[in-house]
């Protein structure tokens, strides 16, 4: 503890902590371009940290939309897949607007202008969804957001003619690289990009005058639109934006950079409180803290599809060994779960925030407001006015 | 200041059977500082709520410079130059103080430079005495504290006219000196302020036109002293001992 001090001071007095920060993430990013070229490290590797990526973009969105904006959609996982089915049945079918007189056919469509339709898609459904959303706060929207991924995954499930049903649909592949080694590095490098892309794009919002108006909606919408913010804009906005986001991410990852075809069971109920899980310990008030939160809980949960536990003291298993191998299965989940609650008991901002404050330098102002703090105005008038 | 015009027709609003609003009229054409008074439940926050966009009225009109505003959603009302404070506080907690002055204050006026609305919102949180507590979360202030931070919110809207709901409940008496000063100053840049308050040494103290609502109607309107001997008031209201 007494060496953290030194350490905080020193850097305090040095280059400050908010240098440090943005030193640690250049530091990060280089780690992650670097990766690839490891040549002891396998493809399956790079493949647990290509879905990585994948759900960190889910993720920090989510985060986005459920912590900055208040507006906690189970509907997330739902739009990613409606991002990829309109992709894959687009690069399929084609496409014909009667009213238009437009005709697209599969042939004159590339995988790229697949994956375009595919986000547009999303964020349209993204719009209504947003609008139809509207007047129903908290659970309501929780549950109505449930019922509709819901339905979305049944329809899917269903109609197996088009969508392939349980055995998925398959889009057309973005890359068409033969060597399967050089063909995960580009994927990698691939679905990284795509990250970094959209935690820009997410950081820029937020620290728009629109990420102040989608937290003061998430505060209070009434006393946001007495302020004069319009409120129904920005609810609309914000699912459509991150509509398409996902959608956009769903659309790449599912054409064959990531796997090789979206399933329905891919948008289950299970897998979507896995994203939200990842952001909640994370810290779903931060972008940086879910994106990583996801990332680290992946790699953590493949990791641990097998476990080599030594045996100390020199013991050994029935058969003679000194090492034993724990396949935790299911109950990897289970354990994760554990770390949830404990972090929505104790840790409500996640369990990255109180890295994430010491570097923003935050804890520092505060500390120092609270002191200068007056103790005016006696209890029991605060109490009185809380009590009205 | 001097094209203020907010003029309300005949305003009226049910609650079920409940004639929460019976016909309201009145015209405010100059910064004035006028009184709202009346028992609990006679409808002050009600028709604050029409005049600001929150409830729409059952009939009746409400203009504000020539624009029609009832009806119409709060933030739209806000940006025709109508501001209003809550009778129970409604700070957005999880935000510091300067962030809940920068959201009126960007809403407003989208192309101002952050630093300029920064510099603003501190003589402001100045004049309202909480400049300290600047980068304090909003949830961690007291609530007279909270009071005066949505006082200051309100002036980062520039509006021509303010409403306060009930700004002197609950509030520590040094607290409410400085309330005073602020409808003062903010009176005296040329902005009316209706204030709704069972505080009569201030309504009278303060007020230079004074309206009175019982069960949902305006029952008198005009110069304090006048309402004050006004036979329909002492009947309906002052004679009795005041409940707060
Ligand atoms: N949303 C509502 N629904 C039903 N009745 C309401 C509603 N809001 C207020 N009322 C009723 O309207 C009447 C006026 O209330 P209010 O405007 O709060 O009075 P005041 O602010 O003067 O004390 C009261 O009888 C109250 O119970
Ligand atoms: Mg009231």
């Amino acid at each position: 503890m007494v060496v953290f001090r030194r350490f905080e001071s020193a850097i305090d007095q040095g280059i400050g902590r908010r240098k440090l920060g943005y030193l640690v993430i250049v530091l990060v990013v280089l780690f992650f371009l670097w990766f690839p070229n490891d040549t002891s490290q396998s493809n399956y590797t790079k493949t647990v940290f290509i879905s990585g990526f994948f759900y960190a973009i889910m993720s920090s969105s989510w985060a986005l939309l459920a912590g900055i904006a208040g507006q906690f959609s189970f509907g997330h996982m739902a739009f990613m897949g409606i991002g990829a089915y309109a992709a894959g049945l687009i690069a399929r079918d084609g496409i014909t607007f009667a009213l238009l007189g437009v005709s697209i056919s599969p042939e004159s469509i590339s995988a790229f202008g697949s994956i375009i339709i595919g986000t547009i898609a999303a964020g349209a459904v993204g719009l209504v969804i947003g609008w139809l959303l509207l007047r129903l706060r908290a659970a309501y929207l929780a549950l109505f957001t449930i019922a509709f991924s819901e339905l979305f995954r049944i329809m899917m499930l269903t109609e197996y003619d088009y969508t392939g049903g349980s055995n998925g649909l398959s889009l057309r592949p973005l890359l068409q690289i033969a060597d399967v080694d050089a063909a995960r590095q580009v994927e990698y490098y691939l679905m990284f990009g795509l990250l970094v892309v959209c935690l820009l794009a997410l950081y820029w919002v937020a620290n728009s005058p629109i990420g102040l108006f989608l937290r003061a909606m998430r505060e209070d919408e009434d006393a946001a639109s007495a302020l004069g913010v319009n409120v129904v804009r920005y609810k609309i906005l914000v699912f459509v934006f991150t509509s398409m986001i996902v959608g956009f991410a769903g659309a790449i990852f599912y054409s064959d950079v990531g796997s090789e075809r979206i399933i329905p069971e891919q948008l289950e109920i299970l897998q979507m409180s896995l994203i939200i899980a990842y952001a909640v310990i994370g810290g779903m008030e931060s972008l940086i803290g879910a994106a990583a939160g996801a990332f680290i809980s992946r790699y953590l949960l493949e990791a641990m599809r097998q476990v080599v536990i030594t045996l100390p003291f020199g013991m050994t298993t029935y058969d003679g060994s000194d090492a034993f191998v724990w396949e935790p299965g299911f109950w990897r989940f289970a354990l994760f779960g554990v770390v949830m609650v404990f972090t929505l008991r104790y840790m409500r901002n996640g369990l990255l925030y109180p890295i994430i404050t010491w570097f923003s330098g935050r804890d520092i102002v505060m500390k120092e407001t609270v002191s200068r703090r007056e103790s005016d105005d006696n209890h029991a008038a605060r109490i009185e006015a809380d009590d009205e | 200041m001097s094209d203020l015009h907010l003029e309300l027709n005949n305003v009226s609003k049910r609650f079920g059977g409940l004639q929460a609003v019976d016909h309201v009229s009145f015209t405010v054409t100059e910064p004035e500082l006028i009184g709202m008074i009346g028992p609990n439940g006679a409808g002050k926050t009600t028709l604050t709520n029409l005049m600001s966009g929150m409830l729409k009225p059952s009939s009746g009109t409400i203009y504000l410079n020539g624009r029609r505003i009832d009806g119409h959603p709060p933030y739209d009302v806000t940006r025709a130059g109508l501001g209003r404070t809550f009778q129970i506080t409604r700070a957005l907690g999880r935000m510091t103080v300067m962030e809940n002055m920068m959201v009126p204050g960007l809403a407003h006026n989208p192309r101002a430079g952050r630093a300029d609305l920064e510099a603003r919102a501190h003589e402001i949180l100045t004049l309202l005495t909480i400049d300290h507590l600047t980068n304090e979360l909003s949830r961690a202030l007291s609530g007279g504290q909270r009071k005066l931070l949505e006082l200051g919110r309100l002036l980062m809207l520039d509006p021509a006219v303010i409403i306060l709901d009930e700004p002197f409940a609950g509030v520590h008496p040094r607290l409410q000196d400085t309330i005073t000063n602020y409808i003062n100053r903010v009176h005296e840049n040329g902005k009316a302020i209706m204030f709704i308050s069972h505080n009569m040494g201030a309504v009278f103290e303060l007020s230079q036109r004074l309206i009175v609502l019982h069960h949902g109607a305006v029952i008198a309107d005009g110069a304090p002293q006048a309402v004050r001997n006004d036979p329909a008031v002492i009947d309906a209201y002052l004679g009795h001992d005041e409940d707060d």
